[in-house]
């Protein structure tokens, strides 16, 4: 399977604080990529040099097999952005705004663009200033849609919106990916909304891609062990450990974090003299959270 | 693509554009009032490129002001957003720019219209005594050439980054305090002065907005 986004070690020092490290990102062609991270981890960032916004300092991007940032007007004709601010013209009505954005994309389609007037019931005669956030988040969701793209980069698309308007903009988003085959790559703090639509995930923090793997791996491979007599140390695990923390209550034992688990490394710990007692299932916000938690403590 | 730009800029600047068109189209209408009667040729004609010249000021300031209110509402609404969206617009940045310089163009027509009304109106009713011919073409061209200068140049900083910007205009300031200061100090160094007459007198694209601005003259 070919990579719609590819990047390979890109710096950016976006200020005297915050720089991007060595950042390798693979987006699999017809993915729905969620990348997560808490505020300041780099996500925007890194789509804004994605999208030839920022210019990296060191590494190589391309996307849809061009390169970044030469190729520029081709990707980009390819390629449906939606920032996490609004970045459209407020003076403009919503019809202005859908008839200047068209006017750009070869791809453009009118009957699609009328279809999603429709869907999301926009006014075509607002003007973008007086838009709610709902109403901005769907006439956004609809210029990328309407520019038939064959990649979407979607920076928060869904911050701040109602779940209604969130499901609305989310299940057109699902139902022209499942119908076009494009690539997504979502950025979002609402970890339960990518985990119902994604299928990889990527896990950014302090500048650094700490995790990327599909999200079936991702769920299935992190979970919470409780084991009776632990060793001192795990060594030559089958798995990685990435924390290990006492059980409350008085509970014998110790709970420890591990990536890359798969029932059959029960085994490894009767060959320790250790015996495991429980595996608990993480869904993927815990999986975030404690997997952030173990990077952060080294 | 090039009539979305032009209506973006059309929407951002009409109503400042209306004005400085109502404007041009005024100024030489009112040039020629108050001049002409039963006078003397030679008094009647002395009076008449008196009015001239009175006026003839604000032509250039006219087009300097257009120039400037183009080229700051063309960048405004991308420069409040980042650059952002026109940024992730699928063309070569460059092309992005000279369309919206080929807006700007285009608009700078109602204004240049508004001063060849204006200018063949005032030619056809003023009085010209003998001797003195009216040249309403000559002024409108010499008009618009002066606008699309002056848009082009405020265009070209205004398209930069803001601190690109603030930089000129830092220059700028620094200039005219400087030159205070050294006028209270009593220092007889006189540095604005050289530089306006320079500008003035030079003989490149600048020079238009220098000369005579007469609709009536010799």
């Amino acid at each position: 399977m070919s990579d719609a986004i590819k990047t390979q070690g890109m710096w950016y020092r976006a200020g005297p604080e915050f720089e991007l490290h060595d950042v390798s990102m693979s987006v699999p062609t017809g993915s729905v990529y969620g990348f997560l991270g808490p505020n300041g981890a780099g996500k925007t960032t890194t789509i804004r040099l994605l999208l030839g916004l920022h210019r990296a300092d060191r590494g190589n991007i391309s996307l849809l097999d061009r390169d970044v940032p030469k190729e520029m007007p081709d990707i980009l004709q390819r390629t449906a952005y939606v920032p996490e601010t609004p970045h459209l013209y407020p003076s403009l009505t919503v019809a202005e705004a859908v008839r200047y954005h068209g006017a750009f994309y070869k791809a453009w389609d009118e009957s699609w663009t009328d279809e999603l007037f429709d869907r999301f019931s926009l006014p075509p005669d607002q003007r973008i200033s007086k838009l709610s956030k709902g109403e901005s988040g769907k006439l956004l969701m609809l210029l990328a849609l309407a520019q038939r793209p064959e990649l979407l980069v979607l920076d928060e698309p869904t911050e701040g919106l109602d779940p209604i308007v969130r499901r609305d903009i989310l299940g057109t988003l699902l139902d022209y990916v499942s119908e076009q085959g494009a690539t997504v790559l979502i950025s979002s703090h609402l970890v339960h909304e990518l985990e119902r639509i994604c299928d990889w995930v990527g896990l950014m923090d302090q500048g650094r891609l700490i995790v990327e793997m599909p999200m079936q791996q991702f769920k299935n491979g992190i979970k919470r062990l409780r084991i009776i007599d632990p060793p001192g140390t795990y060594d030559n695990t089958p798995f990685e450990v990435l924390a290990r923390e006492p059980v409350n209550g008085g509970v014998p034992g110790e709970m420890i974090l591990v990536q890359g688990w798969s029932a059959d490394m029960a085994e490894y710990f009767s060959g320790v003299g250790a015996s495991l007692h429980e595996v608990v299932d993480l869904d993927l916000e815990d999986g975030f959270v404690e997997m952030l938690r173990a990077y952060r403590a080294g | 693509m090039f009539q979305v730009i032009l209506s973006t800029q059309w929407k951002w600047a009409r109503l400042p554009l209306l004005l400085a068109t109502i404007t041009a189209f005024t100024i030489p209408v009112l040039s020629v009032q108050g001049v002409g009667g039963n006078q003397i040729q030679g008094v009647l004609a002395f009076r008449v490129l008196a009015a001239m010249e009175n006026w003839a000021v604000w032509y250039p300031l006219l087009a300097a002001a257009i120039g400037l209110l183009l080229a700051v509402t063309a960048w405004g609404p991308d420069h409040r957003q980042g650059h952002t969206y026109a940024l992730s617009l699928p063309l070569p940045r460059w092309q992005y720019a000279m369309l919206r310089l080929g807006a700007g163009f285009v608009l700078l027509a109602a204004p240049a219209i508004g001063i060849a009304l204006g200018s063949v109106l005032a030619s056809a009713t003023a009085t010209v005594p003998v001797g003195l011919t009216a040249y309403p073409v000559a002024l409108t061209i010499r008009f618009t050439l002066a606008a699309i200068l002056a848009f082009t140049i405020f265009f070209a900083i205004a398209g930069g980054s803001t601190r690109t910007a603030g930089y000129v205009l830092a220059a700028m300031a620094a200039l005219l305090v400087g030159h205070w200061l050294l006028d209270v100090a009593t220092i007889p160094i006189d540095v604005v002065g050289p530089l306006l007459e320079r500008l003035y007198d030079f003989r490149g694209p600048l020079g238009i907005f220098g000369g005579r601005w007469m609709l009536i003259d010799v």
